[in-house]
């Protein structure tokens, strides 16, 4: 009976661990083909632009391998079923990568320690401890979580580290210690719901994830919906949504035909929002359609199909990849292909911003004289001003303020076809938003002038 | 008659321990020293903190153990009893100056009394339905944390304030701020939580309780309220898990609602029968499968779904095989094993075989 | 309270809710009749299914009926496979044991869900039945025939399996199964053979549902397999014993749900329903007497 048992018991591991061998191998050659299969006219064009650009230049000695004592930074972010962001780091760690085979910072290469958490405060808080006292990291370059900045802040605060991150909780923006490269998703609302109001609507019907941070979320949009004499409805729905009908209809009925609906999800629940209001006949029943960030991927604009063609306005932080041909795109795609073969989402926003996260490091480390410490690696991140990403619409600022709202200016894209493109060019993020006015103070608005197109 | 009755009384029988006990207790106050004194100095921060979430959940599955080995009586709502004591903490740490172990009282009794509203009615059923209503109130529950959140120093009964742009932490005690401190302030009330079930499993509830499982008419026939001692083993497991709660706000200082998804009570569930639901040391295996590993592989790189996976073999393992856990398994399979070595090396130095 | 005009479309998107839980309700419960088992890896196993048909059909560019095909007969294999590897040694145990190693297959599949079809940032799956692009209008809103056919399917497996199980040879030799192996095997039934049928047309149910509930609700692995939760509130109030019960029961729970969407005070608590009448109809149904589940109840 036992040895029965302990053959059931084997056979069930073995079947487990064949499924994972064989899955493992298809799912990643799968992920890859789909990442240059999902922008196929984009690709065509500028992946024959990428193939001969020369990633090289992504570090200052090209062709010349670092071989000095590393500089280790670190970074948190979440990886847990329905939600990862760990593209992010992955490509901030492709860039060191290119850097590292091209000279390396004055000669030292950069390791980068990715921990992840399934958004458990416990454990986000122990990834913080094993980087800095086990891993030794003098930096945080990277950290892209639901709810880290919440839990961290004091601690990055305490030991004096300037974190470059990809924000999402309040913390992230409304603290000294973390300037993030991406609105996050208050700001990234207010560009989706001032696009909408800049369209006339009579109503606003905003609908997020009851995810941490709602009420600091609304706040926002609330604010402009206010100043412009809208009125504005506050939606939340528990993810992941299991009805998505239902929701459909209480957004079309409570924004009524002269409306906007903006959602504030993540892409998969967001697509299954807007796929409902379609098989529903919904879609033309407001006057626009919105959505923050994270909708701004090519494979959302594939999944919706062309009914969704200048309906769906989403806010983009980055520049898009598809319509932008400048040296420093070119560049990120090129290095995504080459050394980025764990970014699985492909070229897209979460690449992006783990592009633009390592090059604003690199181009601070780059300035150290010195010894490479925790203090004179930090005081270099701080002191990084006006420097040109290439990827946002505005020169990037650390700088010495109370909090950090960098990027504040944005693009709206459109799906067309399968792939989102521009429908309006960098605009200001309105400072009605009572933080977005109080940075803009702080940091002086002559440097938050856009200057990209 | 009575006092003849009273001196035969298996409890004034079993009162006097015997070898094989003292040394458990030995061997099991040697390493309660070592954890407390040594442990901290000895692991990282990262390690630390995970200890810490591993004493907070030993008293969770002390608790379902309890009440799935000792009554029979299967939960799958333990994150959600976990949720009410970690709100109940929260908002009377937010909302007043009391000393911490008065808080945690409070937590405790709290959701003592959470527990015996949701048990009265519930007892009414048995074996799967039991087990389905529970599942059933964790969903409720979950979907009125996800409206009503978690205490985060806002005002009014509910205490949360969903604008804040700064969110305060929780606080701790004054003695315990620091993660080692800490770690070792949730031991001794984890030790204390180990001790109360104890005390009820050696004195009648226990008795109650085995006879229950045993079989409830024979229990009936011999005069024992069932009602009441079901009642009262969720009203303690209920218990402990309030203060539980209590000790995990003050760990991770901040509380979100997606932190106590209804999926948890079912893994709790999982690792509990893992770990082995007869035996004390079971809460500790399972508390270890729960939040150690998961740490531990985090820290290797290894996705936590293979640990999903692990655990639902585990699951299966157990109700098929091993029905006592792992923690009756392991120490006789190396018992085996060690015989096995034995007999092995007692042959060799023979040369020829016997 | 809002105007009636703005319950009406809640009534028909209730409807179609009301028919994604009955099929998993019906078929937890046709399940739990023939095999003595409550099966909660329904949901998993047809979100495997899903998951492997979309494979298929997007990454290896296979026909959309082939797809369907691989995804029924994915998990009608689990299930079998499990049906056969675990079904003789727990047979004599409580219906509560089955049902908690039931749970430990759910979390070896949703373990290798997740990690075969990860969740990077910026996917999102989806997949479409043909019947998506037509359907008809009812209160200012389109049914697609998708919906309809779930409906249609939990009828007809309500009609049809209560009526396979009652009348047929084969569907009387399950029942007498599910109440006691030994005893069956002993009047000469082929237990072997019948227990096998059970497992497969289990597993084969929960592929069909699967493709449905992937179409109708969402193709990711978290929603589709903790779907069995809600669903369960239908099973529960019927007792696990009478189909209809349990379809009528999921309809009214669906309805429910969606009808307090527009009621702004309670929208935010519409997702407790199932559980809050699951709860109140067992407690209701016991009140007079213990309620427990003994093997001699099928």
């Amino acid at each position: 009976m036992r040895r029965n048992n302990a053959a059931r018991r084997t056979i069930l591991l073995a079947a487990a661990l064949a499924l994972a061998a064989a899955g493992c191998s298809s799912s990643s050659s799968s992920s890859s083909s789909g990442a240059t299969g999902s922008t196929p006219a984009a690709g065509s064009s500028s992946s024959a632009g990428a193939a001969t650009v020369d990633t090289s230049s992504c570090g200052s000695k090209p062709g010349v391998k670092a071989t000095g004592t590393p500089i280790p930074l670190g970074a948190i972010a979440t990886n847990q079923p329905g939600t990862s962001f760990t593209d992010i780091p992955n490509m901030a760690k492709a860039y060191f990568d290119c850097v590292n085979a091209n000279g390396g910072v004055n000669g030292h290469p950069i390791k980068l320690y990715i921990a992840t958490e399934q958004t458990n405060p416990a454990q986000i808080a122990a990834d913080a401890k094993q980087l800095v006292q086990t891993d030794k990291v003098v930096g945080i370059v990277g950290n892209t979580s639901i709810i880290e900045c919440s839990i961290n802040s004091s601690y990055w605060q305490k030991l004096g580290f300037y974190v470059i991150d990809s924000g999402i909780a309040p913390e992230c923006y409304s603290t000294p210690n973390s300037a993030a490269v991406n609105m996050g998703p208050r700001y990234s609302s207010d560009g989706a719901v001032q696009y909408a109001l800049a369209q006339h609507v009579s109503k606003v019907v905003f609908d997020q994830a009851n995810v941490p941070g709602t009420g600091y979320i609304a706040a926002g949009p609330n604010a402009l919906a206010k100043a412009a004499n809208v009125p504005i409805v506050d939606l939340t729905e528990n993810v992941p949504i299991t009805d998505a009908n239902s929701v459909a209809i209480k957004e079309v009925n409570d924004a009524g035909p002269n409306g906007a609906v903006i959602l504030n999800f993540t892409p998969p629940q967001a697509l299954v929002i807007l796929q409902a209001a379609q098989k529903l006949g919904l879609e033309d029943r407001v006057k626009l359609w919105g959505c923050s960030t994270p909708c701004n991927t090519d494979f959302l604009a594939q999944s919706l199909g062309p009914k969704w063609n200048g309906k769906l306005f989403v806010n983009a932080e980055l520049a898009p990849p598809d319509d932008t041909n400048t040296t420093s795109m070119n560049l990120y795609k090129a290095i995504l292909k080459q050394y980025g073969s764990s970014v699985q989402g492909g070229i897209g926003s979460f690449s992006q911003m783990g592009f633009t996260e390592a090059e604003i490091a690199v181009h601070a480390l780059q300035s150290i004289t010195g010894p490479y410490t925790v203090q004179s690696v930090n005081a270099a991140f701080k002191a990084v001003k006006d420097f040109d990403t290439g990827q946002l619409c505005q020169l990037w600022t650390y700088g010495d303020y109370p909090l950090h709202i960098p990027n504040n200016s944005d693009w709206t894209v459109t799906p067309k076809d399968g792939k989102m493109t521009t429908a309006q060019g960098c605009t200001l993020i309105s400072k009605v938003d009572p933080q977005i006015a109080q940075y803009r103070n702080a940091a002086g608005t002559a440097a938050n002038a856009p200057t990209g197109s | 008659m009575r006092a003849t009755l009273e001196r035969a009384s298996p409890a004034r029988i079993a009162r006097r321990p015997t070898r094989p006990q003292l040394i458990k207790g030995g061997v099991t106050a040697v390493l309660l020293l070592f954890a407390f004194f040594a442990l901290p100095e000895l692991l990282s921060l990262y390690y630390v903190d995970t200890m810490t979430q591993v004493a907070v959940y030993s008293i969770v599955t002390l608790a379902l153990g309890l009440l799935v080995g000792r009554v029979g009586l299967y939960s799958l709502g333990q994150a959600a009893v976990l949720a009410i004591g970690a709100w109940a903490a929260a908002r009377l740490l937010f909302a007043t100056t009391q000393p911490y172990p008065l808080v945690l009282l409070e937590a405790g009794l709290i959701t003592m009394l959470a527990g015996l509203l949701i048990g009265l009615p519930a007892l009414r059923l048995r074996g799967l339905y039991l087990a389905l209503i529970t599942l059933m109130l964790a969903g409720s529950i979950t979907v009125v944390l996800a409206t009503v959140n978690f205490p985060n120093g806002g005002h009014g009964f509910l205490g949360y304030n969903g604008g804040l742009l700064h969110i305060p932490p929780i606080r701790r005690p004054s003695i315990a701020a620091s993660d080692p401190a800490y770690f070792r302030y949730s031991m001794v009330v984890a030790v204390l939580m180990f001790a109360l079930v104890l005390a009820h499993i050696k004195t009648r509830p226990g008795r109650a309780w085995a006879a229950i499982r045993q079989s409830e008419p024979a229990a009936l026939a011999a005069g024992i309220n069932i009602w009441f001692y079901k009642l009262w083993a969720f009203a303690l497991a209920s218990f402990i898990t309030g203060v539980a709660g209590g000790v995990l706000a003050g760990a991770i200082h901040y509380l979100y609602s997606i932190n106590f998804p209804t999926q948890d009570s079912i893994t709790l569930l999982a690792v509990t029968l893992m770990g082995g639901v007869f035996s004390l040391w079971g809460a500790v295996v399972a508390a270890l499968l729960y939040q150690f590993l998961p740490a531990l592989l985090n820290n290797w790189g290894v996705s936590a779904d293979w640990l999903i996976i692990l655990f639902g073999v585990g699951v299966l393992q157990v109700l098929t095989t091993a029905p006592a856990g792992l923690a009756d398994q392991v120490p006789r399979d190396l018992a085996r094993l060690g015989r096995f070595l034995g007999r092995r090396l007692r042959r060799r130095p023979g040369g020829d075989a016997e | 309270m809002p105007p009636w005009v703005d319950f009406e479309p809640f009534i028909v998107s209730g409807l179609a809710l009301g028919g994604v839980y009955a099929l998993s309700g019906v078929g937890l419960v046709v399940l739990y009749r023939a095999t003595g088992v409550l099966y909660l890896a329904f949901g998993a196993v047809g979100a495997l299914g899903a998951l492997i048909a979309w494979s298929l059909i997007t990454r290896a560019g296979a026909p959309g009926w082939a797809g369907w095909l691989a995804c029924v007969a994915v998990a009608g294999a689990v299930t079998l496979a499990y049906g056969l590897l675990f079904g003789p040694a727990l047979a004599r145990r409580d219906p509560l044991i089955k049902a908690v190693a039931t749970i430990g297959l759910t979390l070896i599949l949703y373990g290798v869900m997740d990690l075969l079809w990860t969740t990077s940032g910026g996917q999102a799956r989806s997949l479409t039945l043909p019947t998506d692009n037509g359907g008809f209008t009812v209160a200012q809103i389109q049914v697609t025939w998708t919906q309809v056919i779930a409906l249609a399917a939990g009828v007809v497996l309500t009609v049809g399996t209560g009526a396979f199980l009652r009348l047929t040879k084969l569907g009387t030799a399950m029942r007498a199964m599910a109440n006691d192996r030994d005893i069956t095997a002993t009047l000469g039934v082929p237990v072997r053979k019948v227990e096998a049928a059970a497992w497969l047309g289990c597993g084969i149910l929960g592929g069909i549902a699967g493709l449905l509930l992937a179409d109708l609700v969402a193709l990711d692995a978290t929603t589709l397999t903790f779907l069995v939760i809600s669903s369960l509130a239908a099973v529960l109030i019927a007792r696990l014993r009478s189909i209809t019960v349990t379809f009528v029961a999921a309809i009214v729970i669906g309805l429910l749900h969606d009808l307090l969407t527009p009621i702004a005070s309670l929208t935010s608590y519409r997702d407790m329903t199932p559980f809050v009448i699951a709860a109140i109809g067992l407690l209701v149904l016991s009140r007079h007497q213990v309620m427990t589940q003994s093997r001699e109840e099928a």
